[in-house]
């Protein structure tokens, strides 16, 4: 039908894209494995200060924590062009993350797809499996600052092969976020902002294609920030929960004919529940190599940490029993 | 579309389950995060969206020059243990800070402050 399908997906397969992805049988069994291993120092969620930094769902998040991304759906277009028709991609994918070492996180993500060719059959099947790892680098709660470096590694020719590529894909990663919390008080009505950032660069290994440069960042209004820490405004549920946010994710080709910058601009809203977060946002191409139409991405957080709190919320190895008396505000 | 029958079965086994207790975060304060307020109160009370273990807690009230005030008689309210009370002498107009430590009952610690102002 075509010569590679996945030339069908060209403009938006990413690792930001597949960051919030995975399952299938071997995520179970890992989720398993570490939740029966795991002692007792209860850390998890994005904590940085007073901050809470959501998980964004575009772009990673800085934080090596315990979380869980499941179900992730998104529903995009994607354009035509070199032989291949428009096409509507339908992905549903979740994410694991396990915090081995104080600020150390392994992740897996997977993903299953569905392609919509015009005029031509559809075609699914399970994505490539990537595997993450993060570290915390540096923080600073008083400023709301965290720096964290990482890496992510697509798994050439582990998902459905006519779906995917058959190569590896190496993205060395740095992430940022920043609270606004430290403004003066004149600025207080600022305070609630934040921002955090995905920078990667994707190395195909034995392939032709070109390496790309990921950018991405993510500003935030944290109602629940403006409600607790700087002005009580009387704003009802489930509003004061919210926290509207508009993503960037972007893929700038380097070499080898790639192509230029494509991405979208995601503007959206996250609801802060007590054990979930649920999130959706637009997908706005940025230009027409981007995509032809406004897509769709709904997420769900589960916060582990706070379900199984016996079992998520602190690090494998290298934690303290007992987190009430350390002062620390995660 | 078919929706995967793994994906299902996760969601489910993570939805159903009895849920435990989550981090306690501020609800609701008297007086009110950023208000201000004509005479001084006799305490300064914090509501969290979650039960506290209140040795573990904390809640304390500053005056502009950062010096504590309070009475150093922080607890937890015996008919509602998300509510975290301290005492506080007769206050002059001006600017106050509240500064809390909230652990919950299943452990989580989180923490915060804000502000309230007295005026004349």
């Amino acid at each position: 039908m075509f010569s590679s399908i996945s030339t069908l997906r060209k403009s938006r397969n990413s690792s930001f894209q597949s960051h919030r992805s995975s399952c299938r049988t071997a995520f179970a069994a890992v989720l398993a494995a570490t939740a029966l291993i795991s002692p007792g120092v209860l850390l998890g969620h994005g904590f940085e200060g007073d901050r809470f930094f959501p998980p964004t769902i575009q772009t990673d998040d800085p934080f090596a924590t315990d979380e869980l991304s499941l179900p992730n759906l998104s529903i995009f277009n994607n354009p035509a062009g070199d032989g291949s028709p428009k096409t509507r991609e339908i992905d549903i994918s979740s994410e694991f993350d396990k915090e081995i070492f104080p600020g150390f996180a392994l992740g897996i993500t997977g993903q299953y797809s569905v392609l919509q060719p015009k005029g031509a059959p559809s075609v699914s099947g399970w994505d490539n499996i990537s595997v993450s790892a993060k570290y915390q680098l540096l923080q600073v709660p008083a400023h709301e600052f965290i720096f964290s470096v990482g890496v992510e590694w697509e798994i050439g020719g582990s998902g459905r092969y006519s779906l995917v590529n058959n190569y590896s894909t190496i993205s060395p990663n740095i992430y940022f976020g920043k609270g606004f919390g430290d403004l003066p008080d004149s600025l207080k009505f600022f305070k609630p902002l934040a921002i955090t950032g995905q920078l990667a660069e994707d190395f195909p290994v034995r392939s032709l294609d070109s390496n790309v440069f990921e950018w991405g960042f993510a500003v935030e209004y944290s109602l629940p920030y403006l409600e607790q820490h700087v002005k009580d405004t009387g704003m009802v549920r489930p509003f004061r929960d919210m926290i509207p946010l508009v993503e960037f994710a972007m893929q700038t080709p380097e070499n080898r004919g790639g192509g230029g910058t494509t991405g979208t601009i995601n503007p959206g809203v996250l609801w802060e529940g007590r054990y979930c977060q649920i999130g959706a946002e637009a997908m706005i191409p940025v230009n027409r190599q981007s995509g032809p139409n406004i897509g769709m991405v709904f997420n769900v957080q589960i916060y582990i940490d706070d379900i199984f709190p016996k079992l998520f919320g602190h690090p494998i190895f290298g934690g303290s029993e007992n987190s009430l008396s350390s002062g620390t505000s995660k | 579309m078919k929706i995967p029958r793994s994906f299902l079965t996760l969601a489910f086994l993570f939805l159903g389950m009895a849920f435990a207790d989550a981090h306690a975060f501020l609800d609701h304060a008297e007086p009110k995060v950023g208000s201000s307020i004509k005479g001084s109160p006799t305490q300064v009370k914090v509501w969290f969206t979650q039960k506290l273990v209140a040795p573990f807690s904390q809640l304390q009230v500053f005056d502009a020059s950062g010096h504590e005030i309070d009475k150093h008689d922080k607890k937890t309210d015996p008919s509602d243990q998300a509510l975290l009370i301290v005492s506080v002498p007769p206050l002059k107009p001006g600017k106050y800070k509240v500064v809390w430590r909230a652990a919950s009952v299943d452990t989580h610690v989180t923490h915060g402050d804000f502000e309230f102002e007295i005026t004349p």
